[in-house]
């Protein structure tokens, strides 16, 4: 319909940009006084980038981003693999019916699984740490990688394994020069998605990494705790920025192979 | 292959049977038979934790609802009303979906201080005399609630939205409907099924949650999620836990169910 | 019933003008069709009398009424949509129902009229099911249900037969020509194929690739007597000559280059063919007779070599070509089960035709 340019035809637009800017509004301003020189948090003082350095400089920071790494990749490389194995295996035959199981760890709040694990650890006295953690991690990047191999897989044409067979390849060879290649769009796109969720997760991470590990996100927990300095605000502005590009590289990717 | 499923089902299935055992124990170091009891079921049927169990259903439940109440509008407008800055605004509203859920909590935790921004701001235009003690309150946590998981009911609102094909307006219009009718009649039964999904990607998740109440709420008001947290990592009392936990599970579920039910019957169902 | 004017109509998409100052009457009752090449903007002109487009200028008026600036859902206009736009969440009846229990009316008389318009277009078997449940034929059927139910004053059809298979879509134009016949409202029927158009149509328009009506008339008249080079070559295949007019005292004749002079009828309303004025000679395929022996009784006779011969069952094709380097097409209908002679490649034919079987268009 011809829209008619009446008062109730801007209203719609007003609210959406009003949805827009309380989502951002607290954002923008923390990233604004990540820069704040002065000692008071809420009183601008002139630009610097005094919280940055003191970001750098911090010990505890840089030991938790350092686990924080360590959980993702390990995560994302555990979860990549197995879930391709489990794809290229399951797919056409019996096991595919299975594929529903990998839903649970979604359908459940973060909560349920944490306290699962945990008293699953405490029973069987495993020590909790970053191996528990990966475990954890892992879990969850399954559940988010096997759909998106599964479904990125299926759309390939299966024609293309046959004519690797007829050429000679072994299925070992198929895998590895065939639909590892043409699948790697997706599985870039489940890594990168599997790592942010790993690196920025914090409940499971509260539950199961025990007193003495602390990753990223259960630093800025502690530290909003306890008392705030700005150095959280530089800290977030840098997350901001990370998630920003995973976002954009995410996004390129979708655009240009449509794989997902 | 076998590895993925041996994984999820050790991680995943077996802790979650574990609890449920664990729930009827009397004292986890004792694992025999004649240690089983309903006594922490018993327990907890005292009108404390049904207090819990309702508010983290009303914060879930108001949480979902006003989410969906912003959230339709604004995937109506981005599917019908705009083309050329569609990709942008998807951008920014995928990008908080992505960055790091505490960052958020703490950029609303920072403006709303009192000595914060909110407050700085109104004082200098002097709408208030004193500083707002939002933090601290239930309506903190309502509102970082809110726009925290906006974007998640967003996304599936939109996505499915955007598979009506386009003549079927033209359809609606020409058979004499009008904007309104075009809306309830058509649209709302076909973007159902994305309604519920995004309805539930939010209920879920904050029935459990318990960081926001903690850091916005004060923290001295109990959730299921906090109680959780208490039970199992402060007093050690797993058992417990895991009664609760079991609990909290199953009133989850019916509440899933039920809701599910109420918004086919509001919404109605996609037929195709 | 009301008559659809179309005053001066203008439309630009994009800087690209679509519609260029179209002016068009069309009847009460009657069967029209737009039939143009892609692109000719005959199915923007639907939408806007449809109210999905709104034009940059001029006006549209239903009967007396001017209804430029009425929104779509207000119009006595219903449209049958290319891809049939069925609601997929509705059943058959509640798609047909739909405009009804928009307008409020009656459950009882709803589903009457809805049940009855079922029963016309075939369908009453089918009236519960859901919509993928129904084959391509099926659902165009409930998209016409649909808008005729409503009982509108225009029903627009834009290409509502392009999706069918040929046996299918030469059944569904009888039906239609039928249905239309019955319910007497105007039906504007938009193609780009010219037998639907020919077969329907009480009267058509034929527009060109830029946005203009070149003629308006029965199929017959455009057929017979088109008004440009262009309705002539796209209704139908046609041969263009280009010769200029000789007229000596009562005797009109055409010259063509390299062939000779030949007979001329030059019709009353054509004034400006005048003697030394370059023209076009129409002469349809069909209207030629192709001989290998002499014939006499003709106005007009050429001699050529045949190039080609494309056997079609019912006609046979020639392409001729002619002493000045011009190939012309030639049916011949294939009346005899053993005809008389035999037409073979590089014979040299005698071609005849009549001087009145032959429009003059402008060049």
């Amino acid at each position: 319909m011809k829209p008619v340019r009446t008062a109730a035809s801007y209203s719609l637009p007003i609210f959406v940009l009003l949805a827009y800017l309380l989502m951002y509004v607290p954002i923008v301003v923390l990233i604004f006084y990540s820069f704040n020189g002065g000692q008071t948090p809420h009183q601008w003082e002139g630009f610097s980038l005094v919280w940055y350095r003191e970001l750098f400089a911090s010990v505890e920071i840089l030991d938790a981003l350092r686990n924080s790494l360590i959980v993702a990749f390990s995560s994302v490389v555990l979860s990549v693999v197995m879930g391709l194995f489990f794809v290229f295996y399951s797919a056409r035959t019996v096991l595919q019916n299975f594929l529903f199981l990998f839903y649970g760890s979604l359908a459940a709040p973060e909560v349920v699984l944490a306290v699962g694990l945990l008293s699953f650890f405490a029973f069987f006295s495993i020590p909790l740490g970053l191996t528990t953690l990966i475990a954890a991690h892992t879990l969850v990047g399954l559940s988010y990688v096997t759909p998106i191999l599964y479904s990125s897989f299926k759309g390939l044409d299966y024609r293309i394994t046959e004519a690797s067979l007829d050429l000679g390849a072994t299925e070992w060879q198929t895998f590895t020069k065939v639909i590892v290649p043409m699948l790697s769009p997706a599985i870039m796109g489940a890594s990168l998605l599997v790592f942010i969720i790993s690196f920025d997760d914090f409940i499971l991470s509260f539950f199961c990494s025990g007193a003495s590990t602390m990753t990223l996100p259960m630093y800025i927990f502690a530290t909003i705790r306890s008392g705030a300095t700005p150095v959280i605000n530089a800290l977030s502005t840098l997350l901001l920025v990370m998630s920003s590009l995973a976002v954009l590289v995410f996004t390129l990717f979708r655009v240009r192979t449509r794989v997902f | 292959m076998i590895p993925a499923l041996l994984w999820q089902i050790l991680f995943l299935y077996l802790p979650l049977v574990f609890i449920i055992f664990v729930s009827f124990l009397k004292d986890i170091d004792y694992l025999v038979v004649g240690n089983l009891s309903l006594q922490h079921y018993t327990d907890l049927l005292k009108p404390i934790y049904l207090k819990i169990w309702g508010r983290s259903l009303s914060l879930a439940f108001f949480t979902s609802t006003l989410c969906l109440a912003i959230a339709y509008p604004v995937a109506y407008f981005l599917v019908f009303r705009i083309k050329r800055m569609r990709n942008l605004l998807l951008f920014l509203l995928v990008l908080p979906f992505w960055a790091n859920f505490l960052v958020l909590v703490y950029a609303w935790f920072f403006v709303l201080e009192q000595g914060g921004i909110l407050n700085s701001f109104l004082l200098n235009l002097g709408i208030i005399s004193e500083p707002l003690r939002i933090l601290n309150t239930q309506f903190a946590v309502y509102l970082v609630m809110l726009f925290c998981f906006l974007p998640f009911m967003v996304m599936p609102i939109y996505s499915s939205m955007e598979k009506i094909n386009k003549s079927i307006f033209e359809a609606s219009f020409d058979l004499g409907a009008n904007r309104w009718q075009t809306l309830t009649r058509i649209i709302m039964p076909l973007s159902s099924s994305g309604i519920r999904t995004g309805f539930f990607l939010v209920f879920i998740p904050a029935f459990g949650e318990f960081v926001v109440p903690l850091l916005l709420g004060g923290g001295k008001t109990m959730y299921v999620g906090s109680l959780i947290s208490f039970l199992f990592l402060e007093t050690k009392s797993i058992e417990w836990g895991a009664a609760f936990t079991c609990v909290s599970g199953i009133i989850l579920i019916v509440a899933v169910f039920a809701l599910n039910k109420l918004l086919k019957t509001i919404f109605g169902k996609e037929r195709v | 019933m009301r008559e659809i004017k179309l005053k001066n109509i203008k439309k630009v998409f994009d800087g690209e003008p679509i519609l260029e100052g179209i002016n068009l009457t069309i009847p009460s009752g009657e069967f029209f069709a737009l039939l143009g090449p892609s692109g000719s903007g005959k199915t923007t002109l639907l939408r806007l009398i449809a109210g999905f487009e709104q034009a940059d200028e001029g006006a549209i008026f239903l009967g007396s009424k001017n209804i430029t600036d009425v929104p779509i859902n207000k119009r006595r206009v219903n449209t049958v949509f290319q891809n049939y736009a069925l609601f997929p969440h509705l059943n058959v009846f509640d798609n047909v129902a739909y405009g009804l229990k928009i307008k409020n009316v009656k459950k009882e008389t709803i589903e009457q009229k809805v049940i009855r318009i079922l029963k016309t277009v075939h369908l009453e078997k089918h009236i519960y099911k859901s919509i993928d449940q129904l084959s391509g034929g099926q659902q165009q059927r409930v998209a016409l249900a649909r808008a005729i139910v409503n009982e509108p004053d225009v029903l627009l059809l834009d290409e509502p037969l392009a999706a069918l298979d040929l046996k299918l879509r030469e059944k569904m134009l009888v039906e239609l020509i039928d249905l239309q016949d019955e319910l007497k409202t105007t039906f504007v029927y938009v193609t780009h194929d010219q037998f639907e158009a020919l077969t329907v149509a009480d009267r058509m328009a034929i527009m060109n690739a830029d946005g203009e009506i070149e003629q308006v008339g029965t199929p017959k008249e455009i057929y017979e007597f088109p008004a440009s080079s262009f309705v002539a070559s796209f209704v139908g295949s046609t041969n263009l000559l280009k010769g200029t007019i000789r007229q000596e005292g009562a005797r009109n004749q055409i010259e063509i280059e390299d062939l000779g002079l030949f007979d001329l009828h030059i019709p009353v309303d054509k004034p400006w063919a005048k003697d030394g004025v370059q023209v076009l000679m129409s002469i349809r395929p069909e209207k030629f007779e192709v001989s290998k022996t002499e014939l006499a009784g003709f106005s007009n006779h050429l001699v050529g070599t045949v190039d080609s011969i494309v056997y079609h069952g019912r006609s046979t094709q020639y392409h001729i070509s002619l002493p000045n380097e011009t190939v012309i097409k030639v049916f011949e209908q294939n009346e005899e089960h053993f005809p008389q002679e035999e037409i073979d490649y590089d014979d040299k034919v005698n071609i005849y035709w009549q001087k009145e079987n032959v429009v003059l268009l402008e060049t």
